[in-house]
């Protein structure tokens, strides 16, 4: 398909497979150099510095005792967590995710500013290691290939990475001293200070160590030499001009050379103590990072022989989780995209995922020791309370499991499933939960839906339509209503549209009618995992008896649940979203859009469609195959799209906080100057059926929302079903 | 302190007005399709009032029901609150019966079970919104009454209660054995925690029929109601507009006010 307008190029990738050339060249000059004769360009080895060797071998052990005890201690604590199921399921995939999200950084470029400076330090950082490593392979093995033209290449790129590096270190301090109000200084530390101020004196003062080697040993000598070591010949260059003395410059050059070798092992420290350790934690954690779908929450087995449910100490948590704390780098980059956060309301991804962090580093140590000595849980060990006092209730329950900021974490932390955690201890162990949300859950229970005090049924939808066959196995799809598709007074216009498509379209399908029941979507976001494989199970069991094979859902939310998250309950079934049956309908002629509806329409993204099952393309083809529709997308859209405010059971509670969502959501709509602001989800209708006359309170010339299926029923058939009973 | 909580099951009061189908023949409901009965509104607060006692004192909870063995899944969802016991009044005799009646078998067994120190009821079953059965059954056991309670406090001697009346409130304390019935001003039933869900579900209800109350199957039930059901039926609605008319808004209130008077609306 053609691109869509304002539609963001996919991320690219900066400098593609960047290391594999210079490994290449590298291996090349070295064979080169190795079979020249050895009075070719070549330097000394420890210039001026006869102690250097055996201080470099101190910091290096230094180093490496201090790495090795910062990872017993940190594992220390990971290993108070439970098993992390199915953790090694998958490793040839799990390889991919670390070299392609680890190495690859492919989250990290999604905000091209960052991706670009990360890139120049973290490049810098690999290239001037590998540098220092050759010096000291040629330095102490038999082995002695820094002379000729791969000495003069390995100075080449030292310098240019050396180069590489300061900018990325400039483009971090504008970032962090002169850009107003970053993301990055939402929880700003000196740690933060010390490493880019720590790695900009590192790289400056290597130059200046090699500057001043070439302006005693090379600059008149070997000149030709130098050139190569471009960036120090400069600096030489420069530092000429004031005519220094040959003692001068030696001892400048030992002074220069011990800051540098000190401040470089140093910075490498700082690993063990700040959050430079995400250069070994991001790879790792992205070769943890799950493999299914994360429309996928973890199933609790056996629930009815579990004593406590979900996480409500830091130690219910797996290792993984645990481990995903300390990968944090606090960017700030998940609580920059939190519908939550960006209302005003009281959660923070960073903060929430920090708070844990700090928990676990006050109070781990003390559990690890009780269990050590008592091998009980050690549940009453901390004298804070994971929730409640360290984690707030209303912070967990703002969460609209949306994803965004999964999808945004440059080091692959998966907040949704902490958050959903938390939420069954508290719903679970300690039945604390607010009132609306509480009203909804019981209502599941009785009348196996959410929509408390609806006056509908579930066969209402089906007035006005003559015959609805219902499904009795020998139609290829199912067409699932669900809840708000038949319960909701404005969703039944949008099941009576999807109803009459795929009817048009000639597919044998049929409903369940009065057998519908919930699927338990908004129990399991609610935390309320037992109420959930019950409704789970009892559906699964319904849809085998019925020898359901194919379901179409006019619901992201039913669409995820039985996609994702049925398998987990032996409930396989081909699901497909009416987007996506309707766009296959399109293609293949079965129907066709003949109608002008001329509208200028902005589409909003639904969290469970969009970011969480990766369906984009399908709902803009039919926008573009509808005759009249001019489609202007709203700056946050796709995989960065924002939440219509309902998710994660939000439907159901009152908002806390300075905004609503759904009010910021169809802001947001309205600014594109469009006159209809198209969906896929039931929940997103309704919210932007709340939001938009809050933000544009004149009737006249107000947006409307509409279901995807509705404007295409305008254009298939001419008019909507209801088109009748909406005027009147 | 043992209270027994008095707990019915009713036809799902959101039932969509639609399913709502009385059969004229029997003079009786019939149970839509696919819509459960539910534990009728106020006794879940009664059980939360009764539940909020044993915590602060001690005690224990005791749930009684009336009913079919539906009614089981009302009496497991007190229990899942945190109630201790559950009794089932099952007998084909209790059938068609009053609310004299009903009271009469859960005074019985109250009686049996012996021990109790308060019975407490809804304010009244939202079914049919007698408000009667808490009366009554005080009136079997010749205990004290307090009704629509929005407070429910145990002291050292008794109960302190306190009332809403029709123009505030008054706080009346009582001694025990007592009856009090629970008003949805008292607040809203607890949400179970799911250990106790699992507990619940684990519990066995005692079933008792008449036989076992010493209570005579013409004394209850339909041969024993005093109320006579005449005729079961939907009221009929319609409604008339009328347009006021008026060129300004003032004229059409003025036109207004002077139509409700004339039809003593006012
Ligand atoms: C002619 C007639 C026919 C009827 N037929 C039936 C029938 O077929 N099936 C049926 O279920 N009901 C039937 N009823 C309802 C009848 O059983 C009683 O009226 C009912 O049990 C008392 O309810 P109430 O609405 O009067 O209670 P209220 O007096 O309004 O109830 C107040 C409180 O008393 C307690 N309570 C009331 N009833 C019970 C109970 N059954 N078990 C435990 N606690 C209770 C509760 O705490 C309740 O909150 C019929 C009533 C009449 C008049
Ligand atoms: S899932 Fe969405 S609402 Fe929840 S923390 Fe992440 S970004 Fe915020
Ligand atoms: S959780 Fe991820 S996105 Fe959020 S601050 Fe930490 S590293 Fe950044």
């Amino acid at each position: 398909m053609a691109e869509s307008t304002n539609r963001p190029a996919r991320p690219q990738r900066l400098v593609g497979a960047w290391w594999g050339p210079a490994v290449g060249l590298s291996a090349l000059g070295f064979y080169a150099s190795a079979t020249l004769p050895a009075d070719t360009p070549t330097r000394e080895i420890y210039f001026n510095i006869p102690q250097g060797i055996w201080a470099v071998y101190v910091f290096m052990s230094a180093l490496v005792g201090l790495l090795v005890y910062g990872f017993v201690r940190h594992s220390s604590l990971w290993s108070i967590g439970k098993p992390t199921p199915g953790v090694l399921r998958d490793v040839p995939q799990r390889l991919r995710n670390a070299i392609r999200l680890g190495m690859a950084q492919d989250k990290v470029r999604r905000d091209r500013y960052a991706g670009i400076m990360h890139w120049c330090i973290f490049s810098s950082i690999i290239v001037l290691t590998l540098v220092t490593a050759q010096v000291a392979i040629d330095a102490d093995s038999p082995l002695d290939f820094l002379h000729g033209p791969y000495y003069l290449f390995f100075s080449f790129y030292g310098d240019l990475f050396g180069l590489i590096g300061l900018i990325g270190v400039g483009m971090a301090l504008y970032r962090r001293y002169f850009a107003q109000m970053h993301r990055i200084r939402w929880d700003e530390r000196l740690e933060d200070h010390l490493i880019i101020v720590g790695l900009g004196l590192v790289l400056l003062s290597g130059f200046f160590v090699e500057a001043a080697r070439i302006m005693v040993t090379e600059l008149e000598q070997h000149p030709d030499w130098a050139r190569w070591s471009f960036g120090a010949f400069t600096l030489a260059k420069g530092l000429d001009v004031f005519g220094f003395e040959e003692h001068q410059l030696l001892s400048f050059h030992a002074a220069a050379w011990w800051f540098h070798v000190s401040m470089a092992f140093g910075w490498l420290g700082l690993i063990v103590f700040t959050r430079l350790d995400h250069i070994f934690f991001a790879p790792i954690n992205a070769f943890f990072l799950r493999t299914d779908s994360p429309g996928r929450l973890a199933k609790i087995e056996n629930i009815e022989e579990q004593e406590v449910f979900g996480v409500g100490f830091i130690q219910d948590f797996t290792w993984k989780q645990l481990f995903e704390l300390d990968a944090c780098v606090r960017c700030g980059r998940c609580t920059e995209v939190c519908p939550a956060n960006i209302s005003g309301q009281p959660l923070s991804p960073m903060h929430l995922i920090q708070d844990l962090k700090a928990h676990l580093a006050n109070v781990g140590p003390a559990i690890a020791q009780h269990r050590h000595e008592t091998g009980d849980a050690g549940r009453e060990v901390s004298p804070v309370a994971l929730i409640g006092d360290v984690i707030h209730d209303e912070t967990l329950w703002a969460c609209r499991t949306c994803g965004a900021c999964v999808q945004e974490c440059p080091v692959m932390i998966e907040h949704v499933p902490t958050i959903v955690d938390m939420r069954r201890y508290l719903v679970m162990s300690e039945a604390r939960i607010p009132a609306t949300a509480q009203a909804a859950l019981e209502n599941m229970e009785m009348r196996g839906h959410p929509w408390r005090g609806t006056a509908l049924e579930r066969t209402t939808w089906m007035e006005g339509l003559g015959e609805v066959p219902i499904f009795d196995g020998s139609q290829d799809y199912l067409y699932w209503v669900g809840c708000s598709g038949s319960l909701v007074e404005r969703n039944l216009p949008i099941t009576k549209a999807v109803f009459r498509l795929v009817k048009e379209s000639g597919a044998s399908f049929g409903v369940l009618g009065q057998e519908e029941t919930c699927n338990g979507d908004p129990a399991r976001r609610l935390g309320n995992e037992y109420l959930f494989q019950i409704l789970a199970q009892q559906l699964v069991e319904t849809f085998k008896a019925k020898n359901v094979q194919k379901v179409i859902t006019n619901c992201p939310h039913c669409f995820n649940t039985f996609k994702n998250e049925y398998p987990q309950f032996d409930g396989n079934f081909e699901v497909i979203h009416h987007t996506e049956f309707l766009a296959g309908a399109m293609q293949t002629g079965a129907l066709k859009a003949t109608h002008a509806v001329n509208a200028n329409v902005t589409y909003h993204d639904s969290c469970y469609l969009g970011r969480i099952n990766g369906v984009y393309d399908a709902p803009r083809q039919i926008l573009e195959l509808v005759p009249g529709t001019n489609l202007t997308e709203m700056q946050r859209n796709l995989s960065k799209g924002l939440c219509c405010g309902a998710g994660g059971g939000n439907m159901w509670q009152e908002e806390v906080g300075e905004r609503r969502v759904n009010h910021v959501r169809s802001e947001e709509a309205i600014g594109t100057g469009a006159d209809q602001v198209i969906s896929n989800c039931p929940f997103c209708i309704q919210m932007f059926e709340d939001g938009v006359p809050a933000i544009h309170p004149e009737e006249e010339g107000r947006m409307r929302p509409f279901d995807i299926a509705e404007l295409l029923e305008k254009s298939v058939f001419g008019e909507t079903v209801t088109a009748g009973e909406q005027s009147s | 302190m043992h209270i027994v909580v008095c707990a019915k099951q009713i036809p799902d009061p959101e039932t969509p007005p639609a399913a709502f189908k009385i059969d004229a023949a029997t003079n009786k409901v019939i149970p839509a399709a696919g819509i459960a009965p539910v534990l009728s509104q106020f006794d879940g607060i009664a059980a939360e009032a009764a539940l909020r006692i044993k915590e602060a004192k001690g005690g224990k909870v005791t749930v009684i029901s009336l009913g079919a063995e539906s009614a089981q899944a009302a009496i497991k969802q007190v229990l899942a609150m945190g109630a201790d016991e559950g009794v089932l009044l099952k007998d084909a005799a209790f059938d068609d019966g009053d609310s004299y009646t009903t009271a009469k078998a859960l005074a019985a067994a109250i009686k049996k079970l012996g021990d109790v120190d308060a019975v407490f009821c809804g304010r009244q079953a939202a079914d049919w919104d007698m408000g009667q059965v808490g009366l009554l059954v005080a009136e079997e056991l010749g205990w004290p009454v307090a009704i629509i309670a929005k407070g429910v406090e145990a002291t050292d001697s008794g109960l302190k209660i306190q009332r809403v009346l029709a123009d505030g409130f008054e706080t009346v304390e009582m001694p025990l054995p007592a009856v009090v019935t629970v008003s949805n001003e008292f607040g809203d039933p607890r949400y179970p925690k799911l250990p106790q869900i699992m507990a619940a579900a684990k519990k066995t209800v005692t079933p008792w029929a008449a036989a076992d109350l010493g209570l005579d199957a013409g004394s209850v039930g339909k041969a024993g109601a005093r109320l006579q059901l005449q005729k079961l039926f939907i009221p009929e609605k319609s409604s008339k507009v009328e347009l006021i008319a008026g060129d300004t808004p003032q004229e059409q209130a003025a036109a207004l006010v002077a139509k409700l008077v004339a039809d003593k609306t006012l």
